[in-house]
């Protein structure tokens, strides 16, 4: 403790890398992150309730008897998503509003005053994690899903054209949500409201889909929802934007969400 | 160091720190005193760049805070010690904290021995009492080893024990050469934990001074007097340049001549004395003397609705 003036000379002297300063932060994201209970339950939901989900819907699937076009074989995967959406929702909205409700918020920001750095450590380490866990979700019910419907003759081949970009898109659709989420719990600084907003924005577009033709797919398509749709199916709807621009859609939302968060969290007080 | 000049936070119509310049500086510590809702936690906040001030500056070491890179190890402080996330452990806590900054593991066990909590720094937060949650604080305070120190109402929450070694611990920061400000709406805390002392109320600074100076300067010194000729005492008194405050019930309290000079002043004149009382307002009296002009929220029956 005698070094005191010493050691704030010499930290003033090198100020380290913008590389080094990013892995600080990322770091002490990780170690939040990995500390608290809430991660895991939420992980937990998002990861077990759509595969088990999946599997359900394509039990019910191959029971039922045909009629009409075959369905999607992709359909029970993403049907089930909804609920990893809503659970990763939460995960994003509590990285900020966990913080601004107990008032550690201000710690952090006392240690890292630059606060878009903060905001995009958050967002990269929950965003990170729940990537990965979307793509385990995407793949380990696509398994589980085929191998029920493949019975049937219902199923389809992983090598099958479009079915890795659908299933890799599925995992990014709750990356999507979990970023919107980290937005929106900065913005509201509440996790009641953070999770309304973060759902409210992702759902309530969606209304746009029931609008008397053609209005409803021209909105339609720059909502989260269709687009969603558009990117997980395999046989794209052709009234809606492309696969490749319902991309775009996916992710200029959780960018504009990011970006608000940014102005916001810099101009008030915390 | 701590430099402000002219920091000024409106909140809309409520002005809470006005026109405030004042320096801390190293080698003490210094006691940041007001009644509640005078401004301290909201300059302390513009200190470490959480709130925007309406006007002036606030530096720490000539800078300002958010141009500070890894700012712990210039400035640490200790704004709210409930403020964690209570399912997280000490550790962890405090690891998080340190790793934003570059400060190794090595530290955080040793901060965690600093301020004696090694042995529940596995446990989350959550069960900790106020006491434990403020040295938790400290702890995260003094992780980068900081020139400068702040602590916001520090003592709150700890018992006798505890308060003991808060004292020790800044006397010992402040002996170092570092710069300690401690907020506290206790004057006889701040009396004995702080030598230089800045009173501010209503956001304005009232006093900057050291902490004997101010109590010598506002501490008032009187003497009760009762005499059955207490009229021709008075006239004698007055006559010796004393000032005399009559009584209602007959006493004179007198300020100017200490007891024994009254007191030979009546026997020289022949007149009996049936009380003779010296009197010296506590530090508390001279405190509200300073801060009495300024307290926001002035507790009274009076002109409360009958239930």
């Amino acid at each position: 403790m005698s070094t005191a003036t010493a050691a704030g000379a010499a930290a003033r002297a090198a100020a380290p890398p913008i590389a080094v300063r990013a892995r600080d932060l990322l770091g002490c994201e990780w170690t939040k992150f990995r500390s608290v209970r809430s991660t895991y339950w939420t992980l937990a939901v998002a990861v077990v309730t759509p595969v088990g989900f999946s599997v359900l819907v394509a039990v019910t699937l191959a029971a039922a008897p045909a009629r009409g076009a075959p369905p999607d074989p992709l359909l029970p995967g993403l049907l089930s998503l909804e609920y990893a959406v809503i659970a990763v929702a939460v995960l994003g909205v509590l990285a900020f509003s966990s913080e601004f409700g107990t008032g550690l918020i201000r710690t952090t920001f006392a240690a890292a005053p630059r606060r878009r750095a903060v905001l995009a450590a958050k967002a990269a380490v929950t965003g990170l994690v729940t990537l990965t866990a979307g793509e385990l979700v995407a793949f380990v019910s696509f398994f589980a899903v085929q191998a029920v419907l493949s019975g049937h003759h219902l199923g389809v081949s992983l090598s099958r054209p479009g079915v890795p970009g659908a299933l890799l898109a599925e995992g990014l659709l709750l990356c999507v949500c979990t970023l919107l989420g980290v937005a929106l719990g900065a913005i509201v600084r509440h996790t009641a409201g953070g999770i309304a907003a973060t759902l409210g924005l992702i759902l309530v577009p969606a209304i746009a889909g029931v609008l008397p033709a053609p209005w409803g797919p021209r909105i339609g398509r720059f909502t989260l929802v269709d687009a969603a749709r558009q990117v997980t199916a395999l046989h794209p709807q052709p009234d809606l934007f492309a696969p490749g621009p319902s991309l775009l859609v996916l992710l200029a939302w959780p960018a504009a969400a990011l970006l608000a968060a940014a102005l916001a969290i810099t101009r008030r007080d915390i | 160091m701590i430099e402000l000049d002219r920091l000024a936070k409106r909140f809309g119509p409520v002005t809470a720190v006005d026109d405030l310049t004042v320096s801390v500086r190293p080698g003490h510590v210094t006691g940041f005193l007001g009644p509640n809702g005078a401004g301290k936690t909201t300059t302390m906040r513009i200190i470490l760049g959480l709130d925007a001030p309406t006007s002036g500056t606030a530096l720490v070491n000539r800078r300002r805070y958010d141009t500070l890179v890894r700012p712990l190890h210039q400035v640490g402080a200790l704004l709210d010690a409930t403020a964690l996330h209570g399912g997280r452990t000490a550790r962890l806590h405090l690891a998080a904290i340190a790793q934003s900054n570059g400060i190794g593991r090595r530290r955080v066990t040793e901060v965690l021995r600093l301020t004696g909590l090694e042995a529940v720094a596995d446990r989350r937060v959550k069960g900790y009492s106020l006491g434990m949650k403020q040295r938790l604080g400290i702890a995260a305070a003094v992780l980068g080893d900081p020139p400068v120190l702040m602590f916001d109402e520090p003592v709150n929450g700890l018992d006798t024990e505890g308060i003991g070694w808060i004292r020790q611990f800044f006397k010992e920061l402040a002996g170092q050469g570092r710069t300690v400000l401690v907020s506290s709406h206790l004057m006889s805390e701040m009396a004995l934990t702080a030598d230089h002392l800045i009173v501010i109320g209503r956001g304005k600074l009232i006093a900057d001074m050291p902490t004997a100076q101010l109590i010598a300067a506002n501490a008032r010194h009187d003497v009760l007097l009762r005499s059955p000729r207490a009229g021709e005492l008075a006239g004698l008194l007055t006559a010796r340049g004393a000032t005399v405050a009559p009584q209602p019930d007959g006493a004179l309290v007198v300020t100017g001549l200490d007891a024994p000079a009254i007191g030979d002043l009546a026997a020289g004149h022949g007149i009996a004395v049936h009380a003779l009382v010296p009197r010296q307002a506590s530090l508390e009296d001279a405190y509200l003397d300073l801060t009495g002009e300024s307290t926001d929220y002035h507790g009274s029956l009076e002109g409360t609705p009958a239930p």
